[in-house]
């Protein structure tokens, strides 16, 4: 009777191992590969809960300094209190501006990532932006400088790491006034953590805006609607809508 | 100033410099026909822009075979520049000139032969009012995207990426993308959503591409003259690679709210051979609504 028992005990957690998730606590998601052997990132993905409003309230999205805070230099932060007071005004979005990077793709509104060989490109609903990530240039542009930064990727393993650089000094990280100089340089991350999740880390500095880097960690979902598409956002056209209306009347 | 900006600008003070000289001396007036389109490569005359030239020149090989993506489509990834479409993105339609920097043109309409859009009498009608009173409304100058065809014939040029399942279009001109899926899906968006670049679903005919878009809202333009269509205009383009660096564009227009008949035009499409070449950010900000700024004889608001 007890062999029995102890053979029974022994098939179920057989069973249960057999069941149970291939992966050992901490060890990470193996995504898919493309068909020339990249990490697969592709898909329509978007934030959740979108920190824009101000990033350093959303919680947890500032992961170094540990404290959250923005680390401004004391000159710095006056600026960003201007910023913030004059925020309707102010605000680069609200003009239909484009947003830079990291807040891009922190938006309430899809990106999609197409991966080919040489480059990797994010298309985003919000005013039909595009990034092109170079995979096979090895330098930044020479003087030169864009409102989304120039990006050039590689491969971390599974992560695809994306090096931001050529920042003017037009765009803000959130509608709080959080700004930086034309000496902003962000490194991404985008690591796939699951099937349908993607955490995006970028690490933020600018030796003429803050003391030290900074680092915030967003996890992005995939929409996973069958014939899933991104749509317009097209603010210019909604901005003139809205001024004709007012004008009518 | 960097180089590039730099370069953009004199573009831009080209395209100035050739409209004030088209101004009558002392007059306010504008000149005849209007101002130049936006952003058009000044002094190009109506071979259809784009940097990068025409994929020909003494140096270049002839054109090889076309090459193959892995799954056995023709692989057209890369950058392009629309070939000779009579200056299409001036008017899509055969024109007379209009100033010294809008020469006349065939445009790109094969069908009808006469070369001229079969408008309805109302939409007529309402491409010669943009014509004659709202060239400052030109949608490109409200940073808005292209639509159909009118994408295809912009300016400077646009890329071809071919990730698994999709040919992806983007354009310097206005950072314009166009999404297409290639697994001959459905259109499943209502028939009220209304999109600039409408809704493309593709597949695969041999070495051809065939794209079928719906959903085009009314709010692009044609060309830069004003000529127009209605939310109900159905699109169906063939892209057949023809080599290396040859594509043959076709797009037959329907929409029989606008116009009598189905019509349709084609040009080639040419491949950008400059080794290493890159797109640069187009950045849709303040100054590109400065026509409508201070032309209020031009159909624009004063502000």
């Amino acid at each position: 009777m007890s062999n029995r028992l102890e053979l029974l005990g022994a098939l179920a957690a057989a069973a249960l191992l057999a069941l149970a998730p291939s992966r050992a606590a901490g060890q990470a998601y193996t995504p898919p590969r493309t068909a020339d052997g990249q990490p697969d990132l592709q898909g329509i993905w978007e934030v959740r809960t979108s920190p824009d409003k101000d990033i350093e309230k959303a919680k947890g999205v500032i992961v170094e300094p540990k404290n959250g805070k923005i680390p401004y230099l004391p000159v710095a932060l006056a600026q960003k209190k201007q910023n913030e007071k004059n925020s309707a005004t102010a605000d680069p979005l609200n003009k239909c501006f484009m947003p830079g990077v990291p807040r891009i793709n922190l938006l309430s509104y899809p990106l999609q990532i197409f991966q080919t060989p040489g480059q990797i490109s994010i298309a985003y609903e919000y005013i039909h932006n595009f990034r092109n990530v170079y995979l096979k240039r090895a330098a930044h542009l020479d003087g030169i400088d864009f409102w989304q930064g120039d990006s050039l990727g590689h491969w971390d393993g599974d992560t695809l790491v994306v090096d931001v650089a050529d920042f003017n000094d037009q765009t803000w990280f959130d509608k709080a006034g959080d700004y930086h100089s034309d000496a902003l340089h962000v490194v991404e991350r985008y690591t796939r953590t699951g099937p349908d999740t993607l955490r995006y880390e970028a690490t933020i500095e600018d030796s003429k805006t803050f003391s030290m880097p900074w680092k915030i960690r967003v996890d992005l979902h995939r929409n996973t609607q069958p014939n899933a598409r991104l749509m317009e956002y097209e603010c210019h056209y909604l901005k003139e809508l809205a001024e004709s209306k007012k004008e009518s009347k | 100033m960097k180089k590039r900006f730099r370069n953009f600008v004199l573009a831009w003070a080209s395209i100035g410099a050739a409209y004030l000289a088209a101004l009558p001396a002392a007059a306010q007036e504008p000149p005849p026909g209007g101002p130049p389109p936006a952003g058009a490569p000044g002094g190009r005359g109506g071979r259809g822009g784009g940097r990068g030239g025409p994929g020909r020149g003494p140096n270049l090989p002839p054109p090889g075979p076309t090459p193959h993506m892995a799954d056995g489509h023709p692989d057209m990834s890369g950058y392009w520049n629309a070939g000779n479409n009579g200056g299409a993105v001036f008017e899509v339609q055969k024109h007379a000139a209009r100033s010294r920097s809008l020469p006349a043109g065939d445009g790109a309409i094969v069908d009808p032969p006469d070369g001229l859009i079969p408008y309805q009498p109302w939409a007529a009608e309402k491409a010669k009012d943009n014509f004659e009173h709202h060239l400052a409304d030109e949608p490109e100058l409200h940073c808005y995207e292209s639509g159909l065809p009118n994408q295809m014939y912009r300016q400077f040029g646009f890329q071809i990426l071919q990730p698994a399942g999709y040919v992806v279009m983007n354009w310097e001109f206005m950072h314009a993308v166009r999404i297409i899926p290639t697994d001959n899906r459905p259109h499943v968006l209502p028939a009220t959503k209304k999109l600039f670049q409408g809704d493309s679903v593709g597949h695969w005919d041999g070495d051809r591409l065939v794209v079928d878009t719906t959903n085009l809202n009314d709010r692009t333009w044609l060309d830069s003259a004003g000529n127009i269509h209605s939310d109900q205009m159905h699109v169906i383009e063939r892209f057949t690679v023809q080599n290396d660096r040859t594509i043959d564009y076709e797009a037959t227009i329907d929409d029989p709210n606008a116009y009598t008949k189905p019509w349709k035009v084609a040009f080639t499409l040419n491949r950008n051979m400059q080794p290493n070449y890159e797109q640069m950010e187009f950045a849709c900000i303040e100054g590109n609504s400065d026509l409508e700024h201070y032309q209020t004889t031009l159909g624009g608001k004063a502000k």
